[in-house]
């Protein structure tokens, strides 16, 4: 609505900021017109404010209070005045943070504001509110008397509340979305790793984030004749595409391992798999070392022929107490390209010797202790294996994941480790 | 958190491509989103510039090899330039040093490009 004075001053701004001054039109004008469109009276501004207005004396008692926290609480003036003090106007629990915090505050600093409260009305209903008060004090300084403005915070309240239940829903659905993720994962893994005579074998998987599922995977099982197959990989990226890749890759590893055991022809088939599935802007590969395992007779030992498709190479822990790498020099990575070159190389495994595969989460974490934030690596890598040997599978992964611990939130990707050993003989069976 | 910065100009021989930070699973996507839109012709080349690049891992190999893709499909060429130590290790073990061809400034890239016999 507009200003009801004459035409020249009906878009003016209000009082406060006077017009300039034209014929015929002095500033009272304004100020008077203001008023009476307003109908301004303190009395009634008071009395019927869009908030509560009350006054209490030091020790609460209700001295003065509007017509708008009347009507809201149910009460006529008469009741309160005189005769209740503030306090009888909460509830209980208000009442008890009012003696506890809010009076106590009010004292020290003189003025308490927006704080939330809930009112009894008298028909039992509660009201919730924001509260501010101020002391009003003399011109000798001492407190007179309390002023409390009391705003209406029903609809604040529905709006927290809401909040609330999102907030709680969110959180449901997040220990969801962790149980599924830990369900998709487990299942990318083998829940218990197959016994193979003469051999020990240990595996852990190191879980970087519950709401992105890996792409590292691993698993030994028995092929025709004696001969055991294993692999350990990893799938770029994470999250439900990545597990699909996973998914994809260990079934076709076992397959093909099936239909061909030559770990060279097993990544060969993995990379035309992928490959056929995957590529123009969202190509899809994994790094993975594929092993067939072969007892050796003549050695008492196993036999091993590895081959590399652009993984890290496996780690060799000699019983002799000697570590290196097995590098697969030159395997490309599996998936992308039409003809990748696969790495082959055979190992054999005496007793005591031990040889350990795992994935780049591990080379690539950041050093907790370090504050530039440098990776682990593969030099500290083989360091930390050379101090291990010679050891045993079990030893092996259990220190892995020690020095996965000492990582903490340093760790961004998923790791997986598979550790082989051909155990040492009991004394009893060398005596 | 991670961040990569993406710049891209255009040259003669084809558009530059210069990445800065993590090239990681965070922002891989940064790249492979931007390649449709990049004015890439056939007999040109792609140059991507690893000048600035901290840490890649194997979403950030994700993303060069989009790149690939992307140029091969536009029949050009791609070429990877100072591409730094720790990345050349990664490439190596992974055999990408045989898949992409590397040049150690994007003005040596250029000058190296020799576009292919004229196409139909």
């Amino acid at each position: 609505m507009r200003g009801t004075g004459d035409s020249g001053s009906g878009d003016r701004p209000p009082p406060g900021r006077p017009p300039a001054k034209e014929p015929g039109n002095q500033p009272g004008d304004d100020h008077a017109a203001f008023s009476a469109l307003l109908e301004d009276s303190v009395e009634d501004l008071y009395e019927h404010a869009p908030c509560g207005y009350l006054s209490t004396l030091l020790d609460g008692t209700i001295a003065k209070i509007n017509r708008t926290l009347l009507d809201w609480l149910g009460y006529d003036h008469g009741d309160l005045v005189g005769r209740r003090t503030f306090s009888d106007l909460l509830t209980v629990g208000g009442r008890l943070h009012h003696e506890t915090h809010f009076g106590p505050l009010l004292h020290l600093q003189g003025e308490v504001s927006g704080v939330a409260l809930e009112l009894k009305a008298t028909d039992g209903s509660r009201l919730p509110v924001l509260v501010t008060s101020t002391v009003k004090s003399g011109d000798d300084g001492r407190p007179l008397l309390i002023r409390t403005t009391v705003f209406d915070a029903r609809d604040r309240r529905a709006y927290e509340t809401e909040l609330l239940r999102a907030r709680q829903q969110a959180d449901r659905e997040r220990e969801e979305l962790t149980r599924l993720n830990v369900t998709l994962q487990q299942t990318l893994l083998p829940p218990t790793l197959v016994n193979v005579p003469g051999l020990d074998v240990a595996a852990y998987y190191h879980i970087a984030s519950t709401d992105k599922v890996g792409g590292d995977f691993y698993d030994l099982f028995p092929l025709s004749a004696g001969t055991w197959g294993l692999f350990l990989g990893d799938v770029c990226g994470k999250g439900a595409a990545a597990a699909a890749v996973t998914s994809l890759a260990r079934y076709t590893l076992r397959a093909a391992a099936v239909y061909d055991p030559d770990p060279a022809a097993v990544l060969s088939n993995l990379n035309t798999v992928l490959n056929h599935e995957y590529n123009g802007d969202d190509p899809r590969f994994c790094t993975v070392i594929f092993g067939l395992l072969t007892p050796d007779g003549a050695h008492g030992g196993f036999r091993v022929t590895l081959s590399g498709g652009g993984h890290p190479p496996a780690l060799l822990l000699r019983a002799d107490g000697s570590a290196d790498q097995l590098p697969t020099p030159g395997g490309q990575l599996i998936g992308v390209l039409p003809d990748p070159h696969i790495a082959t190389v055979t190992v054999h495994l005496e007793a005591g010797d031990t040889l350990l595969l795992h994935t780049d989460g591990l080379t690539e974490a950041r050093q907790a202790r370090n504050s530039n934030g440098d990776r682990y690596g593969d030099e500290a890598l083989l360091d930390f294996v050379r101090a291990l040997a010679p050891t045993t599978a079990s030893d092996a992964v259990a220190a892995i994941r020690d020095l996965l611990d000492t990582f903490g939130t340093g760790i961004d990707d998923d790791t997986a480790v598979l550790a082989i050993n051909v155990p040492r003989p009991t004394s009893e069976e060398q005596q | 958190m991670t961040q990569l910065a993406v710049q891209t100009r255009t040259t003669p021989t084809g558009p530059v491509v210069e990445l800065t930070g993590e090239l990681d699973y965070d922002s891989f996507s940064q790249v492979r989103d931007l390649l449709p839109a990049l004015a890439l012709q056939g007999g040109q080349q792609l140059v991507v510039d690893l000048t600035g690049v901290t840490f890649c891992d194997s979403s950030g190999i994700t993303a060069l090899l989009a790149a690939r893709n992307h140029a091969l499909a536009a029949q050009a060429g791609i070429a990877l330039v100072a591409v730094p130590a720790h990345l050349s290790r990664i490439f190596q073990m992974v055999g990408l040093d045989q898949v992409f061809s590397t040049h150690p400034t994007a003005q040596a890239a250029e000058a190296a490009w020799t576009p292919p016999a004229t196409r139909p």
